[in-house]
């Protein structure tokens, strides 16, 4: 009893997030599992596969001990667990790094491009769906009908070469699609890993327009073919804020509809919230395709390699980044949807 | 006389008539791909490699001088067999497990909604890649990986409508009568649990061409020569840069053209599956 008492004095932001910081230990536990039996699921030898055709027959033999592939799978399982905790990955044959070391170097480049992927995706999404939504029936609501239908249907590989051939062959306004600097630009020291924000932090404006101008089209690319999901969604939640009871006393009693705008769309946003929360794991997926076109040396253009390579080890460790990475946006966006909605209790 | 009404409902939508039209072209090229196409689908002509569209060559050819129409016109074939056989397979797994672990919610049930949890907490283009490049990379192994993606999705649409079934008067009637677990589940569930389900083999068809289109892309699909659109694309790739413009072009308008198609028909089955989902 005493605990739940404690617990109930937190102040409700902490209740959440320890709430929630609980749930992800059995979370993380499945999807190990389920990276796990990915690599048992190779045809073969997984030792010989992961090692490559060069292995020695020494490196075999201590590769499968360490996989423990003469053991049970539960005590498989319980080793590939323990070496995933201690951040072991396993090696690439290709690299011949650390997976974890080539993870760490290559997250950077992919983080950042999501990230501003998703601040455009946000706002072309929601100021489209918004002004739909008052302005029923004019040039915009009908162009973003057709917009959310069409964008749906667009592969994003498909954009991004488009966009190449427009912006950089036919125009000549966008910089080449090969990386995230111009190649005689020296990239910024890494403080965040982001270029834009690190060639700021040292000062460097050449630096700063070159890495902006290079995630220019694969940003756009990705902002395009998500936009139009978000939109259809914010669409529909809003509309119904926006036709709420408290919308129309809000106007009766003469409210601006700046204000009204303001009211509906926070009330709107836990769902939002969530919307936002899945579309990061869309981008991530895309962000597979895009950096391959766009040579962007992050984390999907690494899988990418992988899977041409048949380097199942960094396979392994991509797939396994890529949903904790998902498994943590889900939780942050867990928690700003209960922050966000004070009627949910903990 | 009832179904009759549904058909009409669905043919008065404009969607749903674009759909069909791109639907029957689709169709035709599958049949009748041989003699649509003016060239071999897969023979290199190494004289005629990269060819601006013409006459001879109504879209152009690719770099090893293969024809692009002719390619487009077989590769339907490819992509919607991998695509609907995909999703049919989800289907018929998915609908039965779904009415089970909305029926019988013991243990087992929440297990499988936990491994649906862990399998849906991957992004799904990666696990898909992942596990295609596992499986080796077969045109069958894609179509199997797609239908394990899609089955909990179908799985959860029948179980959520289930869950709310089963607490419904007439299914205590039913075991009041004496009907068994199997006839009420089967017999009085399961035909009114369907719909959502069915309107999202439509949806998800499209999904299906989107996702073997982006693996073949990225090379862990479809392998050359085979006919595919994803694979087309990303031939013509790299050439884009050079301003070679129509390798790429016009199997990703192939693409568009697939999905939207599967799209708009499963709108229309929504609008007329639910008529309170009217659009707004």
């Amino acid at each position: 009893m005493p605990l739940i008492q404690y617990w109930r004095v937190l102040p409700r932001p902490l209740r959440i997030v320890a709430g929630r910081l609980i749930m992800i230990v059995p979370q993380m536990f499945g999807v190990m599992l389920v990276t796990f039996l990915l690599v048992r699921l190779l045809p073969g030898d997984p030792a010989l596969l992961m090692l490559g055709n060069m292995a020695t027959e020494e490196q075999i033999i201590a590769l499968r001990e360490k996989l423990g592939l003469n053991l049970s799978v539960y005590e498989q399982f319980m080793q590939y667990a323990g070496n995933v905790m201690h951040g072991d990955l396993g090696v690439s044959p290709f690299t011949s790094n650390p997976v974890v070391v080539d993870l760490l170097e290559r997250a950077p480049a992919t983080l950042e491009l999501i990230t501003y992927a998703m601040l455009l995706t946000i706002l072309i999404g929601v100021a489209f769906a918004v002004i739909s939504v008052i302005r029923p029936k004019g040039a915009i609501d009908y162009g973003s009908r057709v917009y959310g239908l069409a964008a749906g249907a667009i592969p994003d590989f498909w954009v991004g070469l488009l966009l190449i051939y427009f912006f950089f062959y036919v125009l000549g306004w966008a910089p080449a699609p090969f990386g995230r600097v111009d190649a005689l630009v020296t990239p910024p020291p890494t403080v965040t890993g982001f270029y834009t924000i690190d060639s700021l932090l040292a000062g460097d404006l050449n630096a700063f327009f070159s890495a902006v101008g290079r995630l220019l089209l694969p940003v756009l690319t990705l902002a395009i073919v998500n936009a139009g999901a978000l939109m259809k969604m914010t669409k529909t939640v809003f509309a119904d804020a926006y036709r709420s009871d408290f919308i129309r006393h809000q106007r009766a009693c003469g409210l601006s509809e700046r204000t009204i705008v303001r009211s509906a769309l926070r009330n709107s946003l836990p769902p939002i919230i969530t919307l936002v929360g899945f579309l990061f794991g869309f981008l991530l997926g895309a962000a597979v395709l895009v950096e391959t076109i766009f040579s962007w040396g992050g984390l999907g253009q690494y899988a990418v390699q992988a899977v041409i390579n048949s380097d199942y080890a960094a396979l392994q460790g991509f797939v396994l980044v890529a949903a904790a990475f998902i498994l943590v946006v889900y939780l942050v966006v867990d928690i700003l949807y209960e922050l966000a909605d004070p009627r949910i209790k903990v | 006389m009832k179904n009759n009404g549904i058909v009409l409902e669905f043919l008065r939508r404009p969607s749903a008539v674009i759909g069909l039209t791109i639907l029957a072209l689709q169709i035709i090229a599958v049949i009748f791909a041989p003699m649509i196409a003016p060239y071999s689908p897969i023979e290199a002509d190494p004289f005629a490699s990269l060819e601006a569209p013409s006459v001879a060559h109504w879209l152009g050819t690719d770099v090893s001088g293969m024809d692009i129409f002719s390619r487009i016109v077989y590769a339907t074939r490819i992509n919607l067999l991998i695509s609907i056989t995909a999703v049919i397979v989800a289907f018929a797994i998915g609908v039965p497990l779904g009415l089970l672990i909305g029926y019988y919610r013991g243990l087992l049930s929440a297990t499988v909604m936990r491994l649906f949890d862990f399998i849906q907490s991957f992004p799904v283009f990666v696990l898909g890649m992942a596990l295609v490049s596992v499986m080796g990379q077969e045109i069958w192994n894609v179509a199997i990986v797609l239908a394990v993606l899609f089955i909990p999705m179908f799985a959860r649409l029948i179980r959520a409508e289930v869950l709310s079934l089963r607490e419904r008067p007439f299914i205590s009637a039913a075991r009041c009568s004496g009907a068994t677990d199997l006839a009420i589940m089967f017999r009085h569930i399961l035909p009114n649990a369907m719909t959502p389900a069915i309107v999202q083999i439509s949806i998800s068809i499209g999904m299906a061409i989107l996702l073997t289109a982006g693996l073949s892309f990225v090379g862990a699909g479809v392998r050359m020569p085979t006919p595919e659109w994803g694979l087309m694309v990303s031939i013509g790739a790299q050439q884009m840069i050079l301003g070679v413009w129509w390798v790429a072009l016009f199997p990703g308008l192939a693409i568009v053209l697939a999905v939207l198609c599967f799209a708009l028909l499963g709108d229309a089955a929504r609008e007329v599956a639910d008529p309170t989902a009217r659009r707004r």
